[in-house]
Order: C-alpha cells, then sequence, then structure tokens
C-alpha cells in the first residue's frame, strides 16, 4: 500500500481514466441489457393481450353464429328460408331418387389399347352429373360430398377431387328426383350408361323411395362476389 | 490513488448513464467482452499491487490492449463462423476468480 500511495500524479491520472473508461462501458451495457429485456417483456405483454382480444373476438363471433343460425337457417316457418336451403345445399335431404354405383372395367385390357379407356375419369362422372341435372335431379351427392353450385370434380392424380375431399372408385352418386326419368336419362340409347358398358366399366343403378343426401360440409366464404340487387333496380 | 480509480469509476459511471446513443445488440455482446477484459484487468491489477509488482503502465496497456483485443477477435471470429464471445467470457471469467482468490490469500497475509 505504501507504493500505492507514493506514485506520482502521472500514474493516478492513467488509473482514473483507466476506471472512467470501465465505469463507462459498465453503465452503457447495464442500459443495453435493460432495454433489450424491456423489450423482451414489452413483446409478450403484447402478444399475449392480443391473444385475449382474439380470443374474445373468436367467442362473440361464435355466438353471432349460433344466434344467426338460430334466427336464419334452423327456422323451418319460413318457406323462403327453406328453398334457400335446398338450392344452396347446406342443409341434408331425403327424398326418392336412384343410387349409381360406378367402378373401374373389370374386362382384361386388350394390347396396344389405352388403359386410360378402362378406368373412370372426372369427365365420365361429370357426364353422368350433367346428365342427372337434365332429368331434373333435386340434389345430388358423389361419394357423400353434396354437389353444389360451386362444386368441382376434378382430376387428382389416380383421385377425383370433389369439393376439395379426394375420393377414388367406387364412385357412388345418389340423386333424388323422380326415380323413373333420371333412370331412362341414363340409360338413353347412346347415351352415358351405353358408353361405360362398351369400355366394360361397372354400373349398377339402383332406384329407391327414401335416399338420404348430406349437406355441403365445406365453409366457402364470398370474397369477390358482392350482391349488385341494388344496381339493378337503379337501371 | 484509490481515490483517484473511485473518482474515474464514478464519473465514467455518470457519463454512460447519460450517454445519449444506444448500441445495437449484435455490438452488445462486443462491449460485454470488453468489460469482462477491463474488470480482469482491474483484478490484476489490484492483485499486482497486492504483491507489490505493480506498474501504471502495465496496468493501462493491458487494460486497454486487452479489451480492444478481445473486441476485435470476437468481431473478425463472426466473419469464420466462430462465436469466440463465449470463450472470451470464459477465459476472462475464469482469471478473474482465480484473481479475486490470489487477492483474497493475499490480504490474509499467506
Amino acid at each position: 500500500m505504501k507504493k500505492l500511495i507514493t506514485m506520482d500524479l502521472q500514474g493516478k491520472v492513467l488509473v482514473a481514466i483507466v476506471f472512467m473508461v470501465l465505469g463507462f462501458m459498465l453503465s452503457v451495457q447495464y442500459k443495453v441489457t435493460e432495454q433489450q429485456r424491456s423489450i423482451r417483456m414489452d413483446r409478450v405483454e403484447d402478444l399475449s393481450e392480443r391473444l385475449k382480444a382474439m380470443e374474445t373476438e373468436n367467442k362473440h363471433l361464435l355466438e353471432e353464429i349460433n344466434e344467426l343460425r338460430k334466427n336464419g337457417v334452423d327456422n323451418p316457418n319460413d318457406p323462403s328460408q327453406e328453398r334457400l336451403n335446398l338450392l344452396a345445399g347446406t342443409t341434408e335431404v331425403e327424398g326418392a331418387g336412384i343410387e349409381i354405383v360406378l367402378d373401374d372395367s373389370n374386362i382384361p385390357k386388350k394390347a396396344n389399347e389405352n388403359p386410360n379407356l378402362y378406368i373412370i375419369h372426372d369427365e365420365d362422372l361429370l357426364r353422368v352429373l350433367n346428365e342427372l341435372r337434365a332429368a331434373g335431379a333435386e340434389a345430388i351427392s358423389l361419394n357423400d360430398q353434396r354437389i353444389v353450385a360451386m362444386s368441382e370434380v376434378r382430376c387428382a392424380g389416380p383421385t377425383v377431387s370433389i369439393n376439395n375431399v379426394r375420393s377414388a372408385p367406387p364412385y357412388v352418386i345418389k340423386a333424388i328426383g323422380a326415380p323413373k326419368t333420371l333412370t331412362s336419362a341414363m340409360r338413353l340409347r347412346g347415351g352415358v350408361v351405353e358408353t361405360f358398358e362398351f369400355w366394360g366399366i361397372q354400373v349398377k343403378i339402383k332406384s329407391s323411395e327414401n335416399l338420404h343426401i348430406p349437406a355441403f360440409k365445406a365453409h366457402r366464404g364470398f370474397e369477390f362476389a358482392k350482391s349488385a340487387a341494388d344496381k339493378e333496380e337503379k337501371k | 490513488m484509490i481515490y483517484a480509480a473511485i473518482i474515474g469509476l464514478v464519473v465514467g459511471l455518470i457519463a454512460g448513464s447519460h450517454y445519449p446513443f444506444s448500441i445495437p445488440p449484435e455490438y452488445a455482446r462486443l462491449l460485454a467482452v470488453a468489460v469482462m477484459a477491463g474488470l480482469d484487468a482491474v483484478l490484476g491489477g489490484i492483485r499486482a499491487s497486492m504483491g507489490s509488482n505493480y506498474d501504471t503502465m502495465v496496468f493501462t496497456s493491458g487494460f486497454f490492449i486487452n479489451g480492444i483485443m478481445a473486441s476485435l477477435m470476437c468481431y473478425a471470429s463472426n466473419w469464420i463462423g466462430i462465436d469466440l464471445y463465449m470463450v472470451a467470457i470464459l477465459i476472462f471469467g475464469m482469471r478473474m476468480f482465480h484473481n479475486i482468490g490470489v487477492i483474497r490469500r493475499l490480504y490474509m497475509g499467506k
């Protein structure tokens, strides 16, 4: 300690500078750390608050949906509502109609022939659907997917995508309508079934008095289409 | 001497707390390395002064050059994807604790 006291002024100044730099660095480092910690905490609080807000909003919206369902869709006394439901396919329906089962060909393929001819394609299904509609089918389902105005029937690799759900053969098509009319529409000379039978594609048609067709399950919002009823009136 | 050190430390702390600029997080760790090097040098200086082989120039140069070199090396090691930051903190920390032990023994006169 003696030596420390006998140090000259220059030494003292140097030591003071050293400690000044050290103190400066320490307090700046402390400030930076503090800042980072507070930022992180802010973020956590912010996110949890937003989560809470979203949850309450979600709850409110669910309640609103239930309310609207009660008032709107499930009101059986309103005949216009019933009609809209049938058109949109948002409810299950039952009634007389036919059931068609389609399966890939079971006859042996001849050499040098396109194997594609022996299996069912989206186009074949579309022809059947179109024919059923032409014959006045009121509700149609394909492998328990309700066919509505916006439903697609589209080739998806070895499967067919309907309402964005993929299904494979056998295809079961249910259609509600006059069973006789529908059956004869299928069996028209040169019609759909005859073409299928030529390639050995198996078709079974069964008419039934009480068919059950499920509702359109997928939710579909309308992002671009807006009702233009007002504008039409002005014209 | 001790008063000079305390006055310097207080002035530095006040200056730092009023320092208006913030350091981005990626440089904060370099500053942390420099702080560790500085603390190590100070403890080394105290130890040397108690062992009566203290030299101001050795202490001052050790403080600045160690801190700057450690920070520079950590900065440069980022270019080749090595996190030297951890190593520097570890080594300085070990040396600090070692120095504290030695100071304790010297203080007790053993």
